[in-house]
């Protein structure tokens, strides 16, 4: 690699390593955050989540070369990892590592967005059936009863079969759409427990609004689980969209995303299985990384038996 | 210990079932060929079906009146072999007679005769059953029976590839069976998944989605084949059918591709990687009319110059060597390399993407901020469909993607199922096309099935009146060699000047075979037509030939 | 009988209704979707005379609340309509397609079950010591792997490279009819192998890790201290107290695996070349055959809610404090 990629990526690699020490530091008096450094595998996970957020947003810094070029279909398509290509190269002769980084963008920035979109579907719905009750309660849990009944990827792939090229935006929305429903019940679970509780009655009485009472005791009652739900959702939805993409359903070429990564090197798992391999890996680390973070959180928020 | 003695018990019982199975069959007429392939066939009745995989099967349960033999020289008769007639002689120059052999059976025992071949060509003309080449049975004026055993074919004008026209196209088709079947119903007809043939090999099993499984008929009269069993297996891509053969689960695979798989194979003790001359090639079809409303010119592909800048922006040798390897040329136009008329001394449109950009600006398409060319607010972006499981086609548009992005010109990709391809082919609504062709022995029909106006597998709108009549030319009567040869020559420059479509690749067909086989012959037109010869020596019997 | 009864039958009527509701829901979605499913199936010009006699035919000319009522009347009869993209009654298609599927889901959950509860129990005994360590970062690492990569890898090592393992199909093309019964299970078993351990690992990794954790909840009980203090030896206070009392949500586990084994159905099968129901519906998607996708959807879901009433069902039966919940 030229020296400005392998510069910038010693810097991610240091910029990486300080934030997490420097959160370590300062919160090292926090219980919480002490029983989250407490898992080893958490700061890790931390560290690799920190360092492809800053890989992704630093992609054209990162990447040397365009990750759609393809330089030399003849003589430069699957080669072996080199010093001018670290991750090789693929059947088309682009840059295994320049993909990977652009990937990131768009993988990492998939999950994060549609968990986005699920998080918000499934507080408000999850909000509005505890605490309005009634009928309106019983319609949004069936309809949850229904969505948790399909399973994801034939929702997805229903809805996929609509479209001839499915727009970014519009894969995000659906894979958001497909998984609020857990965490509505999560939240209703919360504003039930919340209503039932007689300051509410004498805040109503009081005229404040219900959205002022959701908001300021509901939610922040529910911030845990609803976090702890958030990031263990991003490794999900992840591995969904990889799984899209592989089977030619997801990201539409030429975008580069881990799983068109892992489908392209299909075809050569025996001349160049550095193709696939390196993007699932990619992929695996990543998704791991969520979930141990995810754990930790857990543990942090709320300490089973087990850690005391 | 008693739970340690029985484990030792169970551990012997992949042992017993490792012992492999002894079957009963012994000798020379043993064996079973497994044939690997990716293209899932819906019906077997063959004037409906649309694939080669059916295509493979239908050449073992039928018979034509007479096959080209391994020269394929489709001029004239000489270059023959009986199949269900026995001989044919020429009463005059427009009137053809075949004698049909007397020993032929339907495999329900019932005779073959005469009113079949009438009743088959009957069938195949019908524009209801839609049969896909019933443009070259149009100079065949009409199939009649003389006797039970003599059908008689006229034509409406004397022409070199008469005999072709002939016997090519038609698989002769039981009329007893048939002739109850609407021939509105022939599509979906039950006859087409349990089909009564009259070749070497009998139907047998159908599991949809996974196999198909014909199975030799003893008593078949050009001689018992000398394989039991004939499998097609199904699998979900190429790349597992490569898969599939490596791990010995497949004895045949007709077609391997990217040059990896050639060299795997060539790895793979007990496979033969066996080159033939290539029968396909593949292009891009450009719609010249607007997607989706045939009254309006395409806003990209209407115009001449447009489309050659487009060639001209690819870099097809390079495209060919990254996908191919050594194992394919470009063509001069939408021919394959074993064609008599591929012709290095056409005209044919160089790579020059310096040329092509000067030549999209000069004709109103300026670059936009994207990077795509801009004319009149209408952006130089246009959608390629391929049928998704080829991942070939799926390289070549990626390839092409990029090359054109680098002169402003945008590809989208969209693979899609085969049928709904045909689909979008036949109503208009696409833009451009990645298309194969397997061809015929002839360029007659290859050519006016696919470029002449009106034809039924042209989907461009292209139109020019000189190549009509050169092809026609070149095709008719009493042409000598020399005057075919130039017209043809005449024909592919016009169709490489016009360029209607891009000749992207006609590839050297390599195909994988199990060593074990004997005899084995790939016949260019038809790789496993002569399937129903091979045979598998009794000492080089495996276990699924039992 | 009573309270159980009662419980039993209203389980039993919402989980009707929940299917009831994915049909309607399915039926709306086919609705939507343009194009005709009476589009012919090859390559043959539309006939726009046969169209509309056949939209005649079945009704698709009619009022949509009449050809709801029609469809549901179908539906009962396993008429789901036709899949133009296959030449068959989707019916038909799902029918071929259903059960190499469930054997696929069911041994992966076989191997789920039992080597995550094995990879629990070591975890668990091991707690907080090396092994633990190590084994559970690898154990989180197989959870997050993608499983079509995973199965990719498999196939590239253990068939490509060792031949110990088919790359795919379920039984050996042209060989498996001739062979004897013992055998013939033998072949089925090593077509199964890969396939099922790849889709198993994942759901054991998930497995081990709750596991680990249920049961070193349940090593901090009361009675596993009574236990203890009595004076019974740890791997009998392992196995015995605390395996048993974790394993009920085990049941609940299984129940709940149904959508996640179906969908990693989906791209195993991809992988495997398996003649299932995730290879139907990916190659119904490409040709847009929305009559075949919807089926498909409708088939998945009366699975998972029949999965998860039967999960219920044996854990209220096992656990006498959910019955009197109910």
């Amino acid at each position: 690699m030229t020296t400005r990629p392998t510069v910038a990526l010693i810097g991610a690699i240091v910029v990486t390593m300080g934030i997490v020490e420097l959160l370590r530091r300062r919160t090292r008096h926090a219980d919480g955050w002490r029983r989250f450094f407490a898992h080893p595998a958490a700061a890790w996970g931390l560290r690799i989540l920190v360092f492809f957020t800053i890989a992704a947003l630093a992609a054209p810094l990162l990447a040397p070369f365009d990750p759609n070029a393809q330089p030399g279909i003849v003589t430069l398509q699957n080669t072996a990892p080199s010093w001018t290509h670290p991750l090789g190269t693929d059947l088309y002769s682009s840059d295994i590592w320049s993909r990977l980084v652009y990937g990131g963008r768009v993988s990492l920035g998939i999950g994060l967005l549609a968990t986005l979109v699920a998080m918000t579907v499934g507080v408000t719905v999850g909000a509005i059936a505890g605490y309005t009750r009634g009928w309106i309660d019983g319609v949004l849990m069936r309809l949850v009863d229904v969505g948790l009944a399909v399973p994801r990827i034939f929702m997805l792939l229903l809805a996929v079969a609509y479209w001839d090229r499915i727009p970014l935006l519009t894969l995000i929305l659906l894979l958001g759409l497909t998984g609020w429903f857990t965490t509505s019940r999560l939240v209703r679970a919360e504003a039930l427990s919340i209503r039932a509780r007689p300051f509410v009655d004498a805040a109503r009485a009081l005229g404040a609004s219900p959205i002022r009472i959701v908001a300021r005791h509901v939610l922040p009652a529910a911030a845990a689980p609803i976090i702890v739900s958030a990031v263990l959702s991003v490794g999900n939805v992840m591995l969904l969209e990889a799984g899209l993409s592989f089977l030619g359903f997801g990201v539409q070429p030429p975008t580069p995303s881990w799983g068109t990564m892992v489908a392209d090197g299909q075809g050569q798992l025996a001349l160049a299985p550095w193709t696939s391999f390196f993007p699932g890996l990619t992929i695996a680390i990543v998704v791991m990384s969520w979930n141990a973070v995810g754990d930790a959180l857990r543990d942090a928020f709320d300490p089973r038996p087990e850690q005391m | 210990m008693n739970f340690r003695v029985s484990l030792l018990a169970l551990s012997t019982l992949p042992l017993a079932l490792g012992c492999s199975s002894r079957g009963s069959c012994r000798g020379d007429f043993c064996g079973t060929v497994v044939f690997v392939t990716a293209n899932n066939p819906k019906t077997l009745l063959p004037p409906v079906i649309d694939n080669t995989g059916a295509r493979d099967i239908d050449e073992q349960l039928f018979l034509r009146l007479a096959d080209p033999d391994m020269t394929t020289n489709v001029v004239g008769d000489a270059n023959f072999v009986p199949r269900l007639a026995t001989r044919w002689e020429w009463d005059d120059p427009k009137t053809l007679v075949f004698h049909l052999n007397p020993k032929a059976r339907w495999h329900d025992g019932v005779p073959v005769t005469a009113n079949d071949v009438a009743f088959s060509f009957d069938a195949y003309r019908d524009p209801v059953v839609n049969f896909s080449a019933r443009n070259s049975l149009t100079r065949i004026a009409s199939v009649t029976v003389r006797d039970s055993l003599t059908a008689v074919f006229r034509f409406k004008e004397r022409y070199p590839t008469a005999f072709y026209d002939a016997t090519y196209q038609m698989w002769i088709l039981p009329q007893h069976l048939l002739a109850q079947v609407p021939r509105t119903d022939w599509l979906t007809a039950t006859y087409g998944q349990h089909p009564i043939g009259d070749g070497p090999y009998r139907f047998a099993s159908w599991t949809p989605g996974q196999t198909i499984e014909l199975t030799a008929d003893s008593t078949y009269f050009e001689g018992r084949p000398h394989l039991r069993r004939l499998i097609w297996k199904l699998v979900a891509s190429p790349a597992q059918a490569v898969n599939a053969m490596v791990t010995n689960q497949g004895d045949a695979l007709d077609f391997l591709g990217p040059p990896a798989n050639v060299e795997q194979v060539k790895k793979t003790p007990g496979l033969s990687a066996i080159p033939y001359p290539g029968s396909n090639y593949i292009y891009l079809e450009m719609n010249e009319r607007a997607n989706g409303d045939s009254s309006k010119p395409h806003p990209v592909f209407a115009d001449r110059e447009v489309r050659r800048a487009l060639t001209m922006a690819l870099d097809r040798q390079g495209m060919l060597t990254s996908t191919f390897g050594p194992y394919a040329k470009v063509p001069m136009g939408p021919i394959p390399q074993w064609w008599s008329i591929w012709d290095t001394t056409v005209r044919t449109i160089p790579f020059d993407s310096a040329d092509a950009a000067r030549t999209l600006t000069a004709h109103g398409w300026r670059m936009g901020a994207d990077g795509i060319r801009v004319k009149d607010s209408v952006r130089l972006s246009f959608e390629v469909i391929f049928t998704s499981t080829s991942a070939l086609r799926m390289q070549y548009a990626r390839l092409m993607q990029a090359q054109w992005k680098t002169v402003g010109v945008e590809l989208q990709i969209q693979p899609l199922d085969q049928n709904l391809v045909q689909e979008r082919l036949r109503s208009g609504k696409f833009d451009a096309a990645l298309q194969g062709f397997n061809s015929d022995p002839t360029p007659a029909s290859g050519i006016v099935q696919h470029w002449t106006q009106g034809a039924p597998e042209h989907f461009s709108h292209w139109v020019n009146a000189d190549f009509d009549r050169l092809v026609s030319d070149a095709t008719a009567g009493d042409v000598t060699k020399a005057k075919a040869q130039a017209d043809w020559h005449a024909a592919l420059n016009i169709i490489n000047a016009d360029a209607p479509g891009i000749w992207l690749a006609a590839p050297d067909n390599v195909a994988a075979v199990s060593s074990r086989i004997a005899d084995v012959k790939l016949r260019p037109d038809s790789y496993w037509a002569l399937a129903w010869t091979w045979r598998i020596p009794a000492d080089r019997l495996i276990d699924r030939d039992r | 009988m009573g309270g159980r009864g009662a419980w039993l039958i209203r389980r039993i009527i919402a989980a009707a209704a929940i299917v009831f509701a994915v049909v309607s829901i399915t039926f709306v979605a086919i609705h939507l979707a343009p194009g005709s499913p009476f589009l012919p199936p090859s390559d043959r010009p539309a006939d726009p005379a046969m169209i509309d006699r056949l939209n005649h035919q079945w009704g698709l000319d009619q009022p949509i609340p009449t050809q709801y009522v029609r469809y549901l009347r179908n539906l009962s009869h396993g008429d789901m309509g036709y899949a133009f993209s296959r030449g068959q009654w989707v019916k038909d298609a799902l029918a071929s397609t259903i059960p190499s599927t469930l054997l696929l889901a069911g041994t992966a959950l076989a191997l789920d079950l039992g080597l995550g509860v094995i990879l629990g129990l070591i975890l668990a005994a091991r707690a907080r010591r090396a092994t633990d360590i190590v084994l559970s970062n690898f154990t989180l690492f197989i959870y997050s792997v993608p499983a079509f990569w995973l199965g990719l890898v498999l196939v590239f090592v253990f068939a490509d490279w060792l031949h110990w393992f088919p790359s795919g199909f379920t039984t050996t093309p042209g060989l498996y009819e001739s062979m004897p019964f013992l055998s013939q299970l033998g072949d089925r078993l090593h077509h199964l192998a890969m396939p099922a351990l790849t889709l198993g690992l994942v759901g054991a990794a998930g497995t081990a890790r709750y596991q680990r954790a249920a049961l070193l909840e349940t090593l901090g009980r009361e009675f596993v201290r009574t236990a203890r203090a009595k004076g019974v030896r740890e791997r009998r206070v392992l196995l015995v107290h605390a395996l048993r009392n974790s394993l009920l949500p085990l049941i609940t586990i299984a129940g709940l695996s149904l959508p996640f084994l179906l969908t990693g159905s989906v791209l195993i099968e991809s992988v495997f070349s398996w003649p299932g129901m995730g290879r139907l519906a990916t190659d119904a998607v490409l040709a847009r055959d929305h009559a075949l996708v919807s089926g498909i959807a409708i088939v998945a879901s009366t699975m998972v809610v029949t999965g998860s009433l039967l999960a219920d069902l044996l854990y209220s039966t096992a656990d006498p404090r959910i019955r009197e919940h109910a």
